[in-house]
């Protein structure tokens, strides 16, 4: 049912990247922001790119940058404390870091739209959600309220709010946590976004919801060709979902692959001690007795105030050696469409033991 | 295991809670949060406790120690009625039965460093002198992975990990029995809750702790449990060993949760899934007769009407559902 191998796998800087499939493309991002500890680089130097129709997964631990590379890229970081220091945000050949802010606000929730992990948060208490749906359409198809409320209605339909119709009269708080996420999803996808960034849309939600609602993005995906950006820190989520994968530690992209590649051959040590410390559901048929320890990764992941010379998870690494705590290792192509930023990923690669 | 006394042995237990309704309800109602649910724990056993948010596991956990009171049933603890015990005789129970909570930030006082935070049950319980307490505080930190200097530091200088390791120094303080975890990881990054995963499996190895194991996320459940309840809106519906919950699940809601759970494997995709359409329901209207059957893909009229009862299939695998009725009725089952 779902594709594994992404329709092009030639990735960015590889052999040649169709370029006309990519919709968004982030460069060398660079994202800061001021604290009485000084400037702390929260996205340092991030590029990737985003195709049409695609789910590219972004996975990785708090405080990775993740979730501000997103951010970014709708230019909703808070200025001060924070800003975006260097780099290029380029949505179908434009740069939208050099945009206006009117430009701005007719790219946000119109040709790229974001759908939070709280729900709650992001729809207005006072507004029934049917007027906030419209809202949204009217502003930027420029419809009358009558017309854009029915298109609202039929969003709301979409994803499959029950008895839609009467539901739009209903407020936020009347609604349970996977009916505001759908609600935010309508919203999200009412004006058919080219590219929908989803920042851990279902963390927050019980497994049974939490299926539902994957199943409606990937529809979305499948019927308008949206390029969907998830972010997650759930690595059941990007197998079942991705068709690319970007994997960041401590503001940097360390690993990018297909999906296949990275579960079945991961490149950066990292990445490997995140696939090997998830309990295995499937483990009590091959583990009767006793379950095998999982996998840790030691320590935790540095501040970002004090990040090592080096290597940022070098500290953490069983592979490191003296050489990894002095340069931060460049990302290199290891095979198709598959690179990583470690001095040892070669090692990695031929499955040798940390 | 089974000849003896359980360690911990729960009847018919219930908690409900009242409830004021808004402007337009009339009169109050009642949460039901925990419903009737019974089973036992024995020593140097973990019973995972799974189901979604709502559905009264956490309610359980916290009834078991006691923390609320119970509005009907029987706990007994070493084969003791606990049930209805004063705070002054409650006391030597409390020792043996701890808990570690969720949010390791919200469980510490921000004002006690991570030293006295460990000693405080110590003092609480008058165990031990001065010397002899900060010995086995020093003793805990090494056994739970923290640095003796960090005896002086306070909750705020440690990260999410350290904090819930803070927490299982806490509750190892007067070597209990009996820890009652609620969701102990979920709040955790992914490598780190591997780490604190294994320390409970070590602790429990090493110290033949028994454990109820209260969270959402299957995966983790699967990995530390010996057996698995599932609960649905205040009930157990199944309740079994982990290798035949998870291989051979009978009741439907069992199927669809596990059915739900991303696996992460790339070989797990397009796998064929029990998608539930609906929400739960809320535990104030709680559908009549097997609460499931709003969302159950197998629903039939009797389930509408009738309550299935737990029982047993076979030795040792219990469920509540109309579809499997060929079973005797345990003893231990709720009676409907």
């Amino acid at each position: 049912m779902n594709r594994i191998v992404p329709r092009d796998v030639a990735s960015d800087g590889g052999t040649t990247p169709a370029t006309s499939d990519i919709v968004l493309e982030i460069e060398g991002l660079q994202t800061e922001f001021r604290s009485p500890s000084g400037i702390i680089r929260a996205v340092d130097g991030v590029s990737y790119n985003v195709r049409r129709g695609e789910t590219l997964c972004v996975v990785g631990e708090s405080g990775c940058g993740k979730s501000v590379t997103a951010l970014s890229v709708l230019r909703l970081i808070t200025s001060p404390p924070g800003r975006i220091a260097g780099g290029q945000i380029r949505f179908e050949g434009s740069d939208l870091l050099a945009m206006s802010e009117a430009e701005m606000e007719r790219i946000r929730g119109n040709e790229i739209s974001m759908i939070f992990q709280e729900p709650m948060t992001s729809l207005n208490p006072l507004y029934t959600i049917g007027r906030q749906v419209s809202e949204a359409i009217a502003l930027h198809q420029g419809l009358s309220r009558r017309e854009a409320m029915d298109r609202a209605v039929a969003m709301l339909q979409r994803v499959a709010i029950p008895d839609a119709a009467s539901r739009a009269g209903s407020y936020p708080h009347q609604l349970s946590g996977g009916m505001r996420q759908r609600v935010m999803i309508a919203m999200a996808l009412s004006c058919h976004p080219k590219v929908l960034i989803a920042d851990e849309p279902t963390t927050a939600l019980d497994v049974t919801i939490q299926a539902q609602i994957l199943d409606l993005i990937r529809e979305q995906r499948e019927t308008l060709g949206t390029a969907v950006v998830l972010i997650t820190h759930d690595m059941g989520v990007v197998a079942e979902t991705a068709d690319r994968v970007v994997v960041m530690y401590a503001g940097r992209k360390v690993e990018e692959a297909n999906v296949a590649d990275l579960f079945e051959r991961p490149a950066h040590p990292y990445t490997r001690g995140l696939l090997g410390s998830i309990p295995d559901i499937e483990g009590a048929a091959r583990h009767p007795g006793r379950r095998p320890r999982l996998t840790e990764i030691k320590g935790m992941v540095p501040s970002l105030a004090k990040l090592p010379s080096g290597c940022s998870f070098a500290p953490r690494c069983g592979l490191a050696t003296a050489a990894c705590q002095e340069v931060a290792p460049p990302l290199v192509q290891h095979r198709p469409g598959h690179w990583a930023a470690c001095w040892r990923a070669e090692q990695v690669l031929a499955g040798i033991a940390a | 295991m089974s000849e003896a006394t359980p360690l911990v042995e729960v009847r018919d237990l219930q908690k409900h809670f009242p409830v004021r309704r808004g402007l337009f309800g009339a009169g109050s109602g009642q949460v039901h949060a925990v419903d009737g649910i019974s089973f036992t724990i024995a020593a140097g056993e973990t019973l995972g406790l799974v189901g979604e948010s709502g559905c009264g596991k956490s309610t359980a956990g916290r009834t078991l120690l006691r923390l609320v009171q119970p509005s009907q049933g029987e706990i007994r603890f070493r084969g003791d009625d606990i049930t209805s015990l004063d705070g002054p005789a409650m006391l030597p129970y409390r020792r043996s039965m701890q808990m570690i909570q969720q949010d390791p930030y919200a469980s510490l006082n921000p004002r006690m460093t991570a030293g006295e935070i460990v000693e405080e049950p110590l003092v609480i319980h008058r165990i031990g002198g001065r010397t002899e307490r900060r010995e086995r505080v020093a003793q805990l930190f090494e056994r739970v992975g923290l640095r003796p200097e960090q005896r002086l530091a306070y909750p705020h200088e440690f990260s999410g990990g350290q904090r819930q390791r803070i927490g299982i120094a806490r509750a190892l303080a007067l070597s209990p029995a009996l820890i009652v975890c609620d969701e102990p990881v979920s709040a955790l990054d992914v490598s780190i809750q591997a780490q604190i995963i294994n320390l409970l499996t070590d602790l429990q190895e090493e110290l033949g702790l028994s454990y109820l194991f209260v969270a959402h996320d299957l995966a983790v459940v699967e990995h530390i449990s010996h057996r698995v309840a599932v609960m649905y809106l205040g009930r157990i519906v199944e309740l079994t060993d982990r290798r035949s919950l998870f291989e051979t699940p009978l009741h439907p809601y069992t199927e669809a949760l596990l059915s739900a759970v991303p696996i992460a494997k790339v070989s797990a995709r397009g796998r064929k899934r029990v998608v539930l359409s609906g929400d739960v329901p809320s535990p104030v209207n709680r559908p009549s007769g097997c609460h499931f059957h709003t969302r159950c893909p197998y629903v039939h009229a009797r389930c509408r009407s009738e309550a299935p009862a737990l029982h047993a299939v076979r030795e040792g695998h219990l469920v509540a559902c109309h579809l499997h009725e060929a079973g005797p009725t345990l003893p231990l089952a709720r009676p409907n």
